[in-house]
């Protein structure tokens, strides 16, 4: 009896907090002719038409090119971030260096509402000539990464027993070799967790999108938001819920795939911060 | 002998560091300094310093004090609501999830989608004639309240956040919860306590950390809230759902008020500063 309200419980929970994206994906499968009586839940004549749309009619609407855009600039953040923390972290676990300022210093910086850098990071960005490109947003998704990416390597290369460095020094390996020949393989799964992580979470990111790009770097985010202030008063509900389905799609289907591993790097960042 | 010594230490530090200097040490002094000046888009290379005029100007502006507010009551409402209603579902559905992980999944789907994209998709859900919300009210009830009027907005928001991150909170506690030593549970029950009882008296206070922490991390992020918000009323009717980040991106890009979107900024900032010395304080002081 228990357990039947618990399945309950758990439906409806999965019902509710899905809500917006269960009630989008039911009608981006609509044609327009059938929204205009049928709001509901369930698909009197279920539809491709939406999809084919979004994606074939590019001229008016580049879907290709705001997934291309959140795919470089996401990738740029995920790697790069990685790429910094990574030696970082390996001094900071292997020494004293860094660990007592630093490292808590980087972590609070999950905390700080980044909006306060975004007006001279604005300025900056137009001396340099960073606008409206995918470097300089993936640049900015290489802070918002930075934190966690940081924390979780820290944490991983920690866990594997400092013999293993000696070991290797002993044969006369230096520092360098021992970071990228010994550690390196050995953290590869939380290496994989935080480039997933850090993916999600750069493709998901928007403020930033909307202040520093205009038109050729705009993300998948920001430009789905375009298609509803474009289209004015009059949306094409079916096809911008095709819009939101693909574009929340890469996302959504990397964390369904790597569920447990996002779940343990979430409380990761969570513990230590 | 340590592995890494100092100099090799810093050299691996140098790159995140100059990195992170220079994408916002070199921005938080911009700030610094035209939070003093008067600026305007005209004037961007050559600030003229003028005092705290602009401070003042924040400080004296009701709209700031507006945006504080709903920050404010946004932040403490949806992070008390995510504790709650998450801790009763880590644990209320643990005996459930344990066994199947796989359950796991659709309960955390919500973080995996953009909260900009998440607020576009109550466009449809809340709209008039598109929206399955509005339509099923007419359908049973006869009617349906305006839920991005002026005074619904706030409440829809809150709902809005609530459940897209309810999952994060929830997630915390499932793994807190699990990890109270089975030794714990089973001196409780040999005590005689009731399921209940040894929750309330043994199991929450193992968890307290983790429910401090998860607070403080809600907060944090429904205080700075912007991408839900922008995406699904902007600003809102008469400005009622203008947080904290809204204000200044309007502040700056529609009002071209530099000087004050920047010092609203410092103030800000300040304001985070003095949350996570109280969030380190609190954590700090539970660890001795």
């Amino acid at each position: 009896m228990l357990n039947l309200l618990r399945w309950l419980v758990f439906v409806v929970a999965v019902l509710a907090m899905n809500f917006p994206v269960i009630v989008t994906v039911i009608t981006s499968f609509k044609s327009a002719r059938e929204l205009s009586f049928n709001p509901g839940f369930w698909i009197g004549e279920p539809t491709l038409e939406n999809y084919t749309r979004v994606l074939g009619e590019t001229d008016r609407f580049n879907i290709y090119g705001y997934l291309f855009n959140s795919t470089i600039a996401s990738l740029i953040g995920t790697g790069l971030a990685i790429a910094l923390a990574f030696p970082a972290a390996y001094a900071i676990a292997r020494s004293e260096a860094g660990r007592r300022t630093l490292l808590p210093l980087i972590i609070n910086l999950r905390a700080v509402p980044l909006i306060i850098f975004a007006i001279p990071l604005y300025m900056m960005y137009q001396w340099l000539g960073l606008l409206d490109t995918q470097l300089g947003l993936g640049l900015i998704l290489t802070i918002v990464n930075t934190p966690l990416a940081l924390v979780i390597l820290v944490n991983a290369i920690s866990d594997v027993p400092s013999e293993l460095d000696e070991a290797a020094k002993m044969d006369g390996a230096s520092s360098w070799q021992v970071m990228l020949m010994i550690i390196r393989p050995v953290v590869r799964p939380a290496v994989v967790t935080t480039f997933i992580f850090g993916f999600i979470t750069a493709w998901n990111e928007f403020l930033f999108g909307l202040m520093l790009t205009t038109s050729r770097a705009v993300p998948m985010t920001v430009g789905a938001s375009f298609f509803f202030a474009a289209s004015g008063g009059g949306v094409q509900w079916g096809t911008a819920s095709a819009v939101m389905v693909l574009g929340a799609l890469p996302p959504a289907l990397l964390g369904l795939l790597m569920y447990r591993q996002i779940s343990a790097s979430l409380t990761a960042g969570a513990v230590k911060g | 002998m340590a592995i890494v010594n100092r100099a090799e230490g810093r050299a691996y530090l140098t790159p995140l560091v100059g990195f992170l200097l220079f994408f916002l040490g070199f921005p938080a002094a911009v700030n610094l300094v035209y939070s003093i000046s008067t600026v305007s888009f005209e004037t961007l290379r050559s600030p003229s310093l003028s005092g705290f005029g602009n401070y003042a100007a924040v400080l004296a502006d009701r709209e700031f004090w507006g945006a504080v507010s709903f920050s404010m009551r946004f932040g403490v409402l949806t992070a008390l609501a995510e504790c709650l209603i998450g801790l009763f579902l880590a644990v209320f559905l643990t005996p459930l999830l344990a066994k199947r992980s796989y359950l796991m999944a659709p309960l955390m789907l919500p973080l995996m989608v953009a909260p900009a994209m998440i607020g576009l998709m109550y466009r449809l859900v809340l709209h008039e004639f598109a929206g399955p919300v509005p339509y099923y009210l007419f359908e049973w009830f006869g009617d349906s309240p305006a839920f991005l009027g002026v005074d619904n907005a706030f409440r829809t928001l809150l709902v809005v956040e609530i459940l897209q991150w309810t999952p994060f909170a929830f997630l915390l506690f499932y793994m807190a919860y699990a990890a109270i030593p089975l030794e714990v549970r089973e001196a409780a029950s040999l005590d005689g306590a009731s399921a209940l009882k040894a929750l309330w008296w043994v199991e929450l206070p193992l968890m307290l950390p983790t429910l401090v922490i998860a607070f403080f991390i809600r907060f944090i992020d429904g205080f700075r809230v912007f991408d839900n918000v922008y995406a699904l009323t902007g600003s809102g009717a008469g400005g009622s759902t203008t947080s904290l980040s809204i204000y200044i991106y309007q502040a700056f890009f529609k009002g071209g008020a530099i000087g004050k979107a920047v010092a609203a900024s410092v103030v800000l900032f300040l304001a985070s500063l003095a949350v996570l010395y109280g969030l380190n304080w609190i954590t700090g002081r539970g660890r001795r």
